[in-house]
């Protein structure tokens, strides 16, 4: 198996090579065939590196521990998925990952883009394979995942570090890969584009739309690490300046400023040298990004650790990429001349190159602040370090100027604002920023930073809301249908504008999540059991220590009573385990009670087995739930930006008037009758009562399931167990619920034969929204069919009013914007 | 040469430079020195009152009983320095583990910030010695 891996790499490294040539050579010698065959080694590639990680994850899932790299990441007794997640759990196995996904990603965009950008498309093909090379040629001489001890394998692996067996932990590098990767393509069309010198606007189509992949995937990637930060490693927060976080950020901060910067450039064909050089500044941070968690030049938490070699090599690709790509936009200047200049400084142009300058300032303020270690120590020959007040200190203002740009921006017109429609489009959402903020004084929250901050997102949200009901009452006076169709049927029609809109709310909504930080409260202390202690409004109570355990690991769980103003509101239970492998480095597990004004979140920090105390840590975070919150707005926005302008056009083409609010009360009243009909029948109670008698534990001390107590028949904790549950499953409770009414009634979870694992728990959590993006996707997919079929039926007669309402519709935007 | 190119210049200029003041006014005030304790024990008082990040590793853990209270010595190369922490410490925090503290250094010892422990990862997996720090079962 190992051999036959290695083959693999080899065989892709060569069909690399190929494709590089023969689509060069092609390119130059303008031969189909050659440009053809460019493109079939290109696709070949993938096939190679699917067909090789379908060999790491085999190898994984039969335990192979022949092969060093699995041996070093996995063990027999880990789950399933984790055991597939270590696939880039290491270096080695990660770099392979990138190639795979690349090739992807690379062949994907190769074979949507082949008919419309013909010329562009070899030197795209030369491009995103020599970055393969590139990291092939890592694996082939340096970091082959496919190596394998010389001397006999051990029986078992050394398994997965406890940190990463988290659901959080096994999608997030995934995600952010996705993000860094995604990134190359745009880079790759940048370079052809460069090359070829076909610098009209065209190329920056399709770089936008990958850019928007990489991008979310990036934000995705970046969110879940401050989730899996937040809930894993216990120590209150979800970010904390750590050079692998801010190496994934310094792309997300160009990809930002090129998404606005390639808006000036198409509306006003300004900004070109700047767009090509986001481009490949983006591309350059993600190696970038790359070389610095794996060669060990920062010290980081989560690095890969240090590796010379590596560094060396990654050295000299930076070099290249550099020289060669800022060559190439030199020797093109010329072709890269604005078509226009700045009109004025009070226009839309103008914020967005604000914006722009502040962005890479952020970018380079954190690259700097994450490189000032080393850099010292090269400069001065002493070590100096700079910590997260640091970056707080600069990151705040930058912050909140963004976000106050986030709001003007959409209210400046292009070219130039005049006094009167600055006023018109100033005045509402000013006046809502400046009553919010009055409230805030009024209710006695201190004004500084988070009170700004707070103040701020009114303003953008006042921005957003007047954008809206402006537009949809254009398109209702031109439709005649009423306010929320017109609104719809807004959106539908520029999704671009409104998709980005929705996007700066979710920003907006994240900052009001960030903000909350300011009125975090903490407090520590060792408690006895019985003890109590108070942080803000709530109380929580030590009950007792408990100490478990199960086949992987051993669990001590502190077992608390959470009270506010002398009543209980529930209990919680921070834990911490040692797994088997790794006593050394026991994992805590958070106990976080959510709420949308905030979070209690208990660590449990220390512990007397003797005396049975225990140290806790008592987080209050205010509003920190708005930021995975609005995350979620701001993938929906940028998904609907993202989709092909055709999708909607049945939605604007032909809707009957208050089409979208008629379905929309209907989807209402719908369900209800829905929830109803979950109440489980007969049936369902019976077979419910088998299954469970066989999950939940006998009291008897016997340690055996409800279905198999030795006792039976005169054991009097069978009994006193089967009639609770009768009547839990009587009062029509489901499955989770009546486990969870156990464990509520036990105190633990001891009472299940198995305890929950969390892992399987959030999969199964996760299933639902699986189903319903399914779902979205095939309704895209009916819906792109349906208006196909529209167009090509529909006689060019009936269009001719649709144009007219267009050209009105643009007419009156123009004066709004 | 037309005034606008200049005017940018100047612009940029200025504007550059007044943010690279500002960012080594704030670094001056942000920066601590990353040194190992032998590097500073060699000259003790002159180090008193700056603010360090200190590498060493972690031996004599004394603990307050039901309290937060540590004292502890940390060393290296043959130095060696007592520190005071009140807080919680990491899991990782040990004997013999490696750690870097951040506080500032004092006559008396070494005073560690709140939150100012950090315990380096092992980065070599080593098999745990007998009787490792696992708690007696079913305490």
């Amino acid at each position: 198996m190992p051999a036959l891996g290695t083959f693999l790499l080899l065989a892709a490294f060569v069909a690399c090579a190929y494709a590089i040539a023969a689509s060069i050579a092609g390119a130059r010698r303008r031969s189909r065939s050659l440009v053809e065959s460019g493109i079939g080694a290109f696709h070949l590639i993938t096939a190679l590196m699917t067909a090789a990680s379908g060999v790491i994850v085999y190898a994984f899932v039969s335990n192979d521990y022949s092969i060093k790299y699995v041996q070093r990441y996995s063990d027999a007794a880990l789950p399933l998925p984790y055991k597939i997640a270590s696939y880039w759990g290491g270096l080695d196995g990660s770099v392979m990952f990138w190639v795979f996904l690349l090739g992807v990603f690379g062949s994907i965009a190769v074979y949507t883009n082949r008919e419309r950008y013909r010329e562009l498309i070899p030197w795209v093909v030369a491009v995103i394979a020599a970055t393969e090379m590139f990291f092939l040629l890592l694996m082939v001489v340096h970091n082959n995942p496919f190596s394998t001890f010389l001397t006999p394998a051990p029986a078992d692996g050394q398994g997965l570090n406890p940190l990463l067996q988290n659901f959080y932990m096994a999608i997030h590098p995934p995600s952010l890969y996705i993000g860094l990767v995604a990134m190359t393509i745009p880079f790759a069309f940048c370079i052809a584009a460069l090359i070829t010198g076909h610098l009209d606007d065209a190329w920056l189509r399709a770089v936008r739309r990958w850019t928007m992949v990489g991008w979310l995937s990036l934000s995705f990637g970046l969110t879940l690490g401050m989730l899996w930060a937040y809930e894993e490693l216990g120590w209150g927060g979800y970010w904390g300046w750590d050079p692998v976080e801010n190496a994934g950020l310094l792309p997300w901060f160009t990809a930002t400023a090129f998404l606005h910067s390639a808006m000036v450039q198409e509306r006003r064909g300004m900004l070109r040298v700047w767009n090509v050089t986001l481009v490949i500044l983006t591309f350059f941070l993600t190696i970038f990004a790359t070389f610095m968690t794996r060669s060990g030049i920062v010290q980081s938490v989560h690095a890969f650790g240090e590796d010379r070699e590596l560094a060396r090599l990654f050295t000299i690709f930076m070099a290249v990429i550099l020289t060669g790509s800022f060559g190439l936009v030199f020797y093109r200047l010329p072709l890269l001349r604005s078509r226009n200049g700045l009109d004025s400084w009070v226009s839309r142009e103008a914020a967005f190159l604000a914006n722009n300058w502040i962005l890479l300032f952020a970018a380079f303020f954190v690259l700097f602040a994450t490189m000032f270690p080393t850099l010292s120590e090269a400069v001065m020959g002493e070590r100096l370090t700079v910590g997260p007040p640091f970056f707080n200190k600069w990151m705040l203002p930058i912050g909140l100027i963004l976000l106050a740009l986030t709001g003007v921006g959409p209210l400046l017109a292009w070219r130039k604002s005049t006094v009167v429609n600055l006023i018109d489009q100033f005045l509402g959402p000013v006046v809502f920023a400046l009553l919010v903020a009055g409230a805030l004084v009024a209710f006695g929250v201190r004004v500084w930073s988070s009170g700004i901050c707070f103040a701020l997102c009114a303003f953008v949200f006042g921005t957003i809301a007047q954008e809206f009901i402006r537009g949809g009452e254009v398109r209702r006076a031109a439709t005649g249908s009423d306010r929320l169709t017109a609104m719809i049927g807004l959106v539908g029609r520029s999704k671009r504008r409104y998709g980005g809109y929705i996007v700066h709310v979710g920003i907006a909504v994240m900052f009001l999540g960030f903000a909350g930080e300011g009125f975090k409260q903490e407090g520590q202390a060792v408690l006895r059991p019985g003890e109590e202690l108070t942080v803000g409004h709530f109380t929580v109570r030590h009950d007792a220590l408990r100490v478990t355990s199960d086949a992987q690991k051993q669990m001590i769980t502190g077992h608390i009573s959470v009270l506010e103003d002398g009543k209980l509101l529930g209990t919680m239970q921070p834990a911490k385990w040692f797994f088997a492998k790794r006593e050394q480095e026991p994992t805590t597990e958070v106990a976080i009670r959510r709420g949308f004004a905030e979070d209690l979140y208990i660590v449990l920090a220390g512990y007397d087995a003797a005396e049975g105390s225990a140290t806790y840590a008592v987080t209050l975070n205010p509003l920190v739930n708005w930021i995975w919150f609005g995350f979620a707005i701001l993938a929906a926005g940028t998904l609907l930006a993202m989709v092909p302008e055709r999708t909607f056009a049945f939605a604007t083409a032909k809707v009957p008037a208050n089409a979208a609010t008629a379905a929309m009360v209907l989807v209402l009243l719908l369900i209800p009758a829905g929830a109803r009909a979950q109440a489980p029948s007969a049936d369902e109670k019976a077979r419910l009562y088998k299954e469970l008698q066989g999950e939940l534990m006998c009291t008897c001390s016997c340690r055996r399931p409800l279905n198999d107590c030795p006792m039976e028949p005169n054991c009097h904790g069978l009994d006193t167990q089967r009639a609770k549950l009768n009547k839990f499953i009587d009062a029509g409770m489901n499955r989770d619920q009546v486990v969870a009414a156990f464990v509520a009634d036990h105190g633990s979870q001891e009472v299940l034969m198995r305890p929950i694992d969390t892992g399987f728990n959030r999969l199964a959590w996760l299933f639902p929204y699986v189903v319903g993006f399914s779902g979205a996707l095939m309704a895209l997919f009916v819906a792109r069919r349906l208006s196909r079929r529209e167009a090509d039926a529909e006689p060019p007669g009936p269009r001719a009013g649709d144009s007219d309402l267009d050209s009105r519709l643009d007419h009156e935007l123009r004066d709004l914007d | 040469m037309t005034a606008k190119p200049l005017k940018i210049g100047a612009t940029v200029l200025v504007v550059l430079l007044a943010l690279t003041g500002l960012l080594f006014a704030t670094l001056r005030e942000d920066t601590q020195y990353y040194k190992h304790v032998d590097e500073v024990m060699a000259q003790p008082a002159a180090w008193h009152g700056k603010r360090l990040q200190l590498h060493g590793h972690v031996a004599d853990i004394e603990k307050k009983r039901n309290s937060l209270e540590y004292r502890f010595n940390v060393g290296s190369n043959g130095q060696v320095v007592q520190a005071r922490y009140t807080g919680i410490v990491p899991d990782t925090f040990k004997e013999g583990s490696e750690v870097v503290l951040t506080g500032t250094l004092g006559p008396d010892g070494f005073d560690v910030d709140r939150n100012g422990v950090m315990a380096k990862c092992p980065s070599k997996y080593e098999p745990a010695p007998a009787g490792s720090s696992l708690p007696p079962a079913g305490g």
